[in-house]
This record gives structure tokens, sequence and C-alpha cells, in this order.
């Protein structure tokens, strides 16, 4: 790998990231945030493995563990929030649970 | 000590007595209040008599001196001086008050004996300060004895103080009177601006050097304080209430002496007024209309003590005609006359009256003729002298010599000629009707408590003032002659119209009576009978802003209670002191410094509600807050080659 | 090791991202999301990454896509959510697009420093990540399991049937509770 590559597959990570940054800012709706986030959370992930790869390091990927296990449980925390707001909100937009209490 | 230092003894008796029966600590029983009154007055009267003796038989230009102040490069010299027109004018006023002060002996027999004392205080207190007018030789003694003339005046109508009406009318004379004063004040301070000296002589030899504008303006000055002193018009409302005093009062004061006094002021500076003609032309049109007015409004009424105050009004009209024609001298002698039978009037008719029940009005009147037959005959002597009836009566001469005066004093003379004549009629016409209703029998329902037969202290005075009011006639003459001027010839068509015009008067008063429609007619004509209104006029135009200025001044809401100090100049500045730091104090409480405390302050919430709008509650925005925190960290934190400060 | 197919495929991940985010519907989102999680364990393969490709595709694409496919066949989408959600789009993009594309134009001169070298660069074993995980990483290791013990107990609290009781109290009559 050169330098070029990691240089293109950082950015591509970036954009990655970038673009579940731009899904997680405009969805409206709860689900598409999380979903969004996932996408976010795929950049960094494309980072740390190019980056391992590139030195040799395997430090890279057992980062890449730790990630998945953030993943992992925001998702499972998110999703059961989201589950919960369902009952008592219109989850289909956020800005509908804007106050304390709702 | 001069040699006439006698003169200034002449006002002392009633001075004295005045301040006996005012300040004496001791205590007076009521014939002893009586007797310092009686003797007050009658020795007064006596060192009159014996000045004017003095005056007749020789020389009477005497100058008695009382005391001299220099004043920069004036000198202020008081004096006092007996000349003839002095003289006539000061024996007219003692003797007159010394039969009005025995009158009221009997009149005032049950008043308690305070108010007895102060009564005659008062009216002791007047005679001096008219005997001190009358002889004063400056501008101050003369104002001095004018305006204590006019605080005697408001005490005495104001003497029933439990009468609101008294009090009112006492008010309305001295405020009326106290306006003129001014006017005459003015006057005579430009006059000693001129002189740089009081001595009357003074003043008027330095008035006819001033030039003609300011000399007008001085004379018109001294003309507006003699009109409402002697209630001419426009100043003329004030006396028909002040007839709200005693008859006493009202006889003396209001009738014989002081009102006369405006008349004694113009002929005292004649001379200054026979410099500037044209003046001289408005007092005597002045005259002319208020001898018409009062006359008329006098034939109106139904009281007889109005009937009485506008015939004063009328009568001095006359004096001030015949002043304005230039004949002071004329009006001189009407004064006595009119002093002697006016005061006869009012006594006789406060006599009547007393027998009556109290009741002043004319209707009351009828019966006396057997009730009280000196008084009623008195008041027909009188009232014969007041008409005029022709040759008989002192009345006529004077009043012939005024006509007589005016209609040689060229056109406009002719004019006040026919003027005066119609007042003549009026004049008649008022008299007779009242005598007459005297005549005839009581018309009252009911019989008025049966009164004592009056003393000797009352009869006495009518009896001898009736017949002066008859016998005067031949005082006239002489009057004239010895205050310096030629007896006026009455031409011959001038004396038949005088007496026709009142004979003419005197027959309309026997028709009233035949014709009694014509009376109701008279008796219905309200706005006649009040003087054509003119007094509410002055009530609306200046009585009332002048309360709300006052009330103003002080500090009085409407219908609140003063502070009971009443200074209006003195409230002008205070005033506005007070609205200047009110001004002030709205200004500076606006504490500028707390003010910018209070914005910074302000701000606290302000910023606290600005910031709370970041807090949306939406996941959202929180994200983009999320991004732009980390994304500012990393670039600090991360080693970029192209960041400076890396 | 290719880098080339590792590019290819992130490149794929990346449109499939774009897609993802801007589909209105929940369903086309989750299999936009599918594929870019696919296609970048493909590139994690590509790029050597075995033990990473494999563990992406069992667990991200397999249990968290599976657990978001769970909730979102428990939803009702339709047309009308579909059309709020475009619509929604359609007014909010520019700023966070521009955000986005500022954190793209911040890391693009990277790409001129690189200078093309010598290929450097190997597969890593799984046995070195393992050996790394329960070696020097171990604590590291040992607290993402608190983690996953903290999201459980949560995920289980938050998801009981049976909600507490509102935190209002019930409404009474003004003589309180009768």
């Amino acid at each position: 790998m050169t330098d070029q590559s990691l240089a293109i597959l950082l950015v591509l990570a970036t954009t990655l990231f970038a673009v579940g940054l731009f899904g997680v800012l405009v969805r409206r709706g709860v689900l598409l945030q999380l979903i969004a986030l996932e996408v976010l959370l795929a950049g960094p992930a494309l980072a740390f493995i190019a980056a391992g790869a590139r030195r040799g390091d395997a430090q890279g990927q057992a980062m890449f563990v730790i990630l998945l296990v953030f993943a992992a449980a925001e998702v499972a925390i998110g999703l059961a929030l989201y589950l919960r707001l369902r009952r008592c909100a219109d989850v289909s937009d956020s800005d509908s649970v804007s106050q304390l209490r709702s | 000590m001069s040699s006439n230092f006698w003169l200034l003894l002449v006002p002392v008796p009633t001075l004295a007595a005045f301040m006996t029966l005012a300040f004496g600590p001791f205590w007076l029983g009521p014939s002893q209040v009586r007797a310092v009154a009686l003797a007050g007055a009658w020795l007064t009267a006596a060192l009159m008599l014996a000045a004017s003796g003095v005056c007749a038989s020789g020389t009477c230009h005497l100058l008695a001196p009382v005391f001299t102040v220099k004043v920069g490069t004036a000198s202020v010299a008081l004096a006092l001086i007996l000349d003839p027109l002095a003289t006539v004018v000061g024996t007219t006023v003692a003797i007159v008050g010394g039969f009005v002060i025995s009158y009221s002996l009997g009149y005032m027999a049950r008043a308690r004996l305070a108010d007895l004392r102060r009564f005659f205080a008062y009216m002791n207190l007047f005679l001096g300060a008219m005997l001190t007018m009358v002889m004063a030789g400056d501008s101050i003694n003369f104002f001095l004895g004018w305006e204590m003339m006019g605080l005697c005046s408001f005490f005495l109508i104001g003497y029933n103080m439990s009468l609101p009406r008294a009090f009112a009318a006492g008010r309305k004379a001295f405020v009326i009177t106290r306006f003129g004063d001014v006017l005459l004040l003015a006057g005579l301070l430009l006059l000693f601006y001129e002189a740089g000296g009081v001595r009357i002589d003074a003043l008027v030899n330095a008035a006819l050097v001033m030039p003609p504008g300011r000399r007008s303006v001085v004379a018109v000055l001294l003309l507006g304080g003699a009109l409402a002193k002697s209630a001419q018009l426009p100043f003329h409302t004030w006396l028909p209430v002040a007839m709200a005093g005693p008859t006493p009062v009202s006889a003396l004061l209001h009738s014989a002496t002081m009102v006369a006094a405006g008349a004694f002021l113009l002929a005292r500076f004649a001379p200054l007024f026979a410099a500037t003609p044209e003046v001289l032309a408005a007092v005597a049109m002045v005259g002319a209309f208020s001898s018409c007015f009062g006359a008329l409004v006098a034939v109106f009424q139904t009281d007889v003590k109005r009937m009485l105050a506008y015939s004063s009004i009328s009568q001095i009209g006359f004096m001030i005609i015949s002043i304005g024609v230039g004949a002071p001298q004329v009006a001189i002698a009407h004064f006595v006359i009119h002093a002697i039978f006016k005061s006869l009037l009012f006594l006789s008719a406060g006599d009547m009256a007393y027998a009556a029940g109290g009741r002043t009005d004319i209707a009351a009147l009828a019966g006396s003729s057997t009730r009280r037959p000196i008084a009623y005959f008195s008041f027909a002597a009188g009232a014969a002298s007041l008409a005029g009836l022709p040759l008989i009566t002192a009345g006529w001469w004077s009043k012939e010599a005024i006509l007589a005066s005016a209609v040689s004093a060229g056109p406009l003379g002719e004019i006040l000629w026919s003027l005066a004549l119609i007042a003549v009629a009026l004049t008649a016409t008022y008299a007779t009707r009242a005598v007459l209703v005297g005549a005839g029998p009581s018309t009252l329902l009911a019989r008025p408590p049966a009164v004592p037969p009056a003393g000797i202290a009352t009869n006495a005075p009518l009896v001898l003032l009736a017949a002066a009011s008859l016998a005067g006639g031949l005082l006239v003459g002489p009057i004239v002659r010895f205050l310096g001027a030629a007896e006026p010839d009455t031409p011959a068509f001038s004396a038949i119209v005088g007496a026709a015009a009142v004979l003419l008067g005197v027959s309309a008063a026997f028709a009233l009576r035949r014709h009694p429609h014509l009376a109701s007619r008279i008796a219905r004509a309200r706005k006649v009978r009040q003087g054509f209104r003119i007094d509410a006029v002055y009530q609306q135009r200046f009585v009332r802003p002048f309360r709300h200025l006052a009330y103003w001044l002080n500090g009085v809401r409407r219908g609140g209670r003063s502070s009971g100090i009443v200074d209006p100049l003195g409230a002008v500045p205070v005033l506005g002191i007070v609205w200047l730091v009110r001004r002030m104090i709205h200004w500076a409480a606006v504490d500028r410094v707390d003010r910018v405390w209070m914005r910074l302050a302000g701000m606290v919430p302000e910023l606290s509600s600005f910031s709370r709008r970041s807090q949306t509650g939406r996941v959202r925005d929180y994200a983009l807050s999320l991004i732009f925190g980390i994304a500012a960290l990393l670039l600090l934190a991360l080693k970029s080659p192209r960041l400076p400060w890396h | 090791m290719s880098a080339m197919v590792a590019i290819v495929a992130g490149g794929l991940a990346v449109v499939a991202a774009l897609l993802a985010v801007t589909s209105s519907d929940a369903v086309r989102s989750l299999f936009a999301l599918l594929a870019a999680l696919l296609t970048l364990a493909a590139a994690f393969f590509a790029l050597g990454a075995d033990f990473a490709g494999a563990l992406q595709i069992l667990i991200y694409a397999g249990a968290v896509a599976a657990v978001f496919v769970f909730v979102v066949m428990t939803i009702t989408n339709s047309d009308a959510l579909r059309a709020a959600e475009r619509s929604r789009l359609r007014r909010v993009w520019p700023v966070p697009a521009a955000v986005a594309i500022l954190i793209v134009l911040m890391v693009l001169p990277a790409l001129r420093g690189a200078k093309s070298s010598a290929a450097v660069g190997a597969a890593i074993p799984v046995r070195a990540v393992g050996a790394l995980l329960f070696g020097p990483w171990a604590v590291v290791v040992e607290l993402a399991s608190f983690l996953l013990l903290a999201a459980m107990l949560g995920a289980r609290h938050l998801g009981r049937r049976a909600p507490s009781p509102p935190p209002n109290e019930p409404l009474q009559g003004r003589d309180g509770p009768s």
C-alpha cells in the first residue's frame, strides 16, 4: 500500500464519516438518524483498518473490535430508546421530542 | 413747637377716645363708654369750631408742621394745614359726626358692652382719620387719613359679625376702595417723584410744570382713587351693599363724609385738574352719568337704605359735575348741604324702621307719620331738601348753584346741564315717593311691637338737622365766597327750568301714588333695581378669576382648606421654586448610575433568554453543535503543517 | 493485499451510504446500510484484515443490522410518512451538507502530502490481534465488557413491557382524592 492509497482510503473514510454526519443532521425520523449513526461509525472503522494495514500493526484491528463493541452497545440502547419513545411521541419527527416533559 | 401747634390738637379727642375704648385696659360700663365716645366727638367738634372761628376771623392759611425727614434729596415734611377748604369740610364732618354719635347712643342702647365699645371706638377713629385727611397739608397725612377711613368703613360695615352678608359687604367695600387707593398712591408717588417733597402745595406746583402727558396720567390716577372712594361709576357697586351696616354707620360714613372724600380730593388738587382740561371733562362726564344712573336706579328701589345709597351716588355725581366744570367751591357747598340732609335722612329712616319692627323696606315706612312723627317730619324735611324744593330748602340753593356753574361752562356744560336736570327730576321723584308712602296709613299686616318713643339723644339731632336742611340755603353763598370763588350767577332760565324739573319729579311721585299699576311695574323691574346688574358683571369678570388666582397661589384645591397664611406675592416665588426643584428632581431622580447598573443587570436575563434559544431540544441541533465543538478541538490539537500555530 | 480493491470497495460503500442517508423510506435506507456495511467488509478483506472483515459481516451486518430489521418490521410505513420525510429533507439539507463538505475539504490536502512511495504493509494474522487483545489490551477488553453489560441492562430496562407510572399526579378533584 502506498502512501497515496492510504491517503485516498483516509479520504474515503472521512467521506463516510461526513455522509453519516450529514444524515444525522438532516434526518428527522429517529430510526433514520440511528441508521445514519451506523454509517458514521463505519468511517473511523475503515480508517483504523487502513492505517493498521499500512503499518502492519494489529492495533488497527483491535481498535476496530472495540469500535464494534461501541456500535453494538449504542444500537442496543438506541433502539430500546426508540421503542420506548414510540409509545409516547411521534418518532417520525425527532423535533417533536424537544421538550423535557412531553 | 410752632405757633400753630394747637391745630394738631383738633383730631386728638377722637383719637384719644378711640385709644381709650379700644386699648384701654380698664373696665368701662356702658354709660362710661357712651360718655367717652360723646366726649371725643364733641370735643373735637368744639375744637374744630374754634379753628373755623380763627379761620373766619383772620388769616386762614395756617400751617402746623408735624415733623420733617430728609430722604436723599427730597424732604418729607409732614404738616397739618388749615385753609378755607379744610375749615368748611372739617367743621361739617365734626358736627355731623357729633350728631350721629349722639343718635347712636340711643340706637345702640341694647348692644352688648363689648360691641358697644367696638362701635364707638371705630366711630371715633373714623372721625379722627377724616379730620386728619381734611386738614392734611402733605400727601402722607392725606393718604394716612384716607386709608384709615377705609379701614374703619370695613370694620363698621361688618359690625354685626353674626351676619355674613355684612362681612361680605365690608370686604367688597374695602377691596374696591383699596383698588382706588392703589391708583391714588401711584398718582401721589409720581407727584412726589416730580416734586421731591410731600407738601400738597409743592406737589401741585410740581404738577403744573410737568409735561402735559404725564400730568394727565397723574390726574387720571388721582381721579381713579377719588371715584372709587366716592362710589361713582364704574366703582359704585360697593355702596348699595354697604348698607348692611348699622344705620349710624350709613349715616356718617356712607352718605355724609367718607363718600364725599373723593370730591374733597378733587377739590384739593383742583389746580392740577384745571391744568388738564381733557381729564376735567372726563370728570364732569363721569359725574353726570353717575348722577343720572344713581337717580334712575334709586327710583326703582324697595329698600329705603338702598334708595338712599343710590341717592348718595347721584348727589356726589352732582358734586363731581361741578368740579368738572371748574367750580370746586360750589361742589363743597353742596357737600355741606348734602351732609346735612343725607345724614338726617338716614337717621330718621333708621328711627322709623326701628319703630316698624326693624324692617327697612319703603313699604314699612307707612304709618310712620303717626307712629314716629318727629322722625317722619324730619325725614320729610330732609327729603324736601334732597329733592330741592324751590327756594325753601337748602338743597335747592346748592343744586341751583351746580346747575348754574354747569350751564355756563361751554357746550359740554350744556350737555351736563341737561343730564343733571334729568337727575334732578328723578331725585325729586324718589324723594317724594318715600315721603308719600310714609304719610299713608300703615299697610303692615300685623301691628309692629310697640317701642318706646325716641329719647332726646335721638330726636335732638333730627330736629336740628331738619332745621339746618331747610334753612341752610343761606349758607351756600357765603361758603362759596369763603372758599375763594365768586358766587355763580344763575341765569334765570336755568332757575326756572330747574324748578320745573323738581316739580315734575314731585308730581310724578304723586302720579305713581295714584296709579298703583305703574308702581307695580316699577316694583317688577328687577334688573334696574339691581343697578343694571353691573355688580354681577364685575363678579363674573373680575372677582371670580381673582379668587381662582388667589386660591391657586395659596395652593388651595377647589373646596379645600388653605394654610391660613395668605401671601400671594410671596407664594409666587415659592411656587416657582417648588416647580423648579420638582423638575430637577425629576431629571436627577432618574439616577443615571443606577440606570447603568440596572441595564447591566437586565442584560443577564436577556442573555439568558437569548442563550436559551440554543436549547432547542432537537437532536440534530445538538449534533451540529457537537460537530462544531469537536472540530474546533481537533483543529487546535492536531498537528497540521498548514495551521499557523503548529 | 490490494489497495485498489479496497479503494473501489470504499467508494462503493460511500455511494451506498449516501443512498442510505438520503432515502425517505426506512426499509430502503436499511438495505442501503447493509450494502454499505458489506462493501466495507470487502474493503477490509482487500486490505488483509481478515478478522475485521469477518467481524464486520457477522456482527455489524449480521447482528446490528438485523436488530434494525426487527425494529423496522414493527413500524408501519405509509406514503404520507415518506412524503413528510422527503419534504423535510428538502428543506434542511444546505447547512449539514456544507458542514459535511467542509470536513471532507479539510482532509483533502492530505492527498497532496502523500508521496507515491514503495508499497508497504502486510496482512495481519488473527493471531496477532488475539495476542494484542488478550495481552496488553486486556483491560480495554474488560472495560468494553462493562460497556456491553451496561448496554444490555439498559436495553432490558428500557424495553420493558409495562411502563412505570407517569411522573404526573393523577388529576384529582378539588377536595383531594375522594
